[in-house]
């Protein structure tokens, strides 16, 4: 009889946890908090941006390559979630791997041509981030720590994403 | 107990299949590129080699000085596919694997090598970054249904050789270990002109 009560009582105890956060979309695995590498690149206007923790904002940081066969097929949904930055309360950090200037205009103007990428130009910062694989997407807390990676190419115009980070962007932890 | 993946393929569970080439210009005075594959209930691992011309011209389309594409047709390159069918890592370490041609033993270059012949090539950061990316890493934890792909490569040779691919397992590499095996390995050869 008490392990039965036991037993429920457990069920009840790891529904609450459970309750405060939200279920993971696919592709998204949740991780022993990490700090994040630094990070500080320009884009092709030549503006730099930085990965600070003094804005307490989230960050979506997305490594891609212009050869990558997913990175194509998901970059017009990174476009339109990288969008909605201000909505969702989160800074988005999208960066080319290792290829120029030109390769990375030409290829954004015909697939994304509103994304702001900024260049890793000898793809140093990227291996600092050792992502499993490209594309990969990192979610990083406002302190600073990597909370989430999430692998290979995602249809980030489906609703699950943009509910799940608009509840990461608006916790203050 | 180690289980010897290589002969539980012996026993049926594995095959070897040829992999469709279609439109790519291959002669028939040379052996089409065949692929082999392991496929049981612990992992999944294909294997198919490419030419040296298939791999330079990868290589010129993302704008490699012509140092570094002679560098790469020193190498024979076989593209190689893992997928874990475990349910637990498995982990891959190149390092480990073995390449077998009669007598003789060696192993497969590693991404120091590569950094090694950039370094002397005096190769851009940037090439040596996007080379490093179509190239299996030299060691990876795969976790449960995780898959993995890339390049492994070998000093170029003109004799057959069998690539023995050994896999820890665990989260602290202290399981079983898998070694699979795959015979009759060549370098492509070019397709006559």
């Amino acid at each position: 009889m008490n392990r039965l009560v036991a037993g429920i009582l457990f069920c009840f105890i790891t529904l609450a946890v459970n309750a405060g956060q939200p279920s993971l979309p696919k592709g998204f695995i949740s991780i022993t908090p990490r700090p994040a590498p630094a990070l500080s690149l320009k884009n092709l206007d030549d503006e730099t941006f930085t990965l600070t923790h003094t804005n307490k904002r989230w960050a979506f940081v997305h490594f891609w390559a212009s050869w990558c066969g997913p990175c194509r097929r998901e970059m017009p949904s990174i476009e339109a979630i990288s969008k909605q930055a201000g909505t969702l309360n989160m800074d988005f950090f999208i960066i080319n791997t290792a290829e120029s200037e030109d390769v990375v205009f030409s290829f954004l103007g015909s697939v994304a041509p509103d994304v702001n990428s900024l260049l890793d130009l000898d793809g140093l910062v990227t291996e600092k981030w050792q992502p499993r694989g490209l594309p990969s997407t990192y979610i990083v807390d406002p302190s600073g720590q990597i909370r989430y990676v999430v692998l290979g190419g995602q249809d980030w115009h489906r609703p699950e994403y943009h509910s799940f980070l608009l509840k990461l962007g608006n916790d203050p932890l | 107990m180690n289980v010897n993946i290589s002969r539980i393929t012996q026993l049926g569970l594995g095959f070897i299949f040829p992999l469709l080439v279609s439109g790519f210009p291959y002669s028939t005075a040379f052996a089409a590129p065949v692929g082999q594959k392991i496929d049981n209930a612990k992992l999944k691992m294909t294997i198919k080699p490419r030419s040296a011309n298939q791999m330079a011209a990868f290589y010129e389309g993302r704008e490699f000085p012509l140092s570094a594409i002679q560098a790469t047709r020193d190498a024979c390159f076989f593209t190689v596919g893992i997928r874990n069918r475990l349910n637990d890592i498995l982990w891959h370490d190149i390092k480990s694997w073995k390449i077998v041609s009669g007598e003789e033993e060696s192993k497969p270059l590693t991404q120091d090598d590569w950094k090694r012949t950039w370094q002397q090539r005096g190769i851009e950061q940037r090439f040596q970054s996007t080379f490093r990316w179509t190239l299996l890493p030299d060691s990876r934890d795969l976790r449960p249904g995780e898959q993995q792909g890339g390049n492994i490569t070998v000093p170029r040779s003109d004799k057959t050789f069998s690539l023995l691919a050994s896999f820890d397992t665990g989260e602290n590499r202290k399981g079983k270990t898998y070694t699979v095996r795959f015979n009759d390995l060549r370098c492509l050869e070019e397709p006559s002109q």
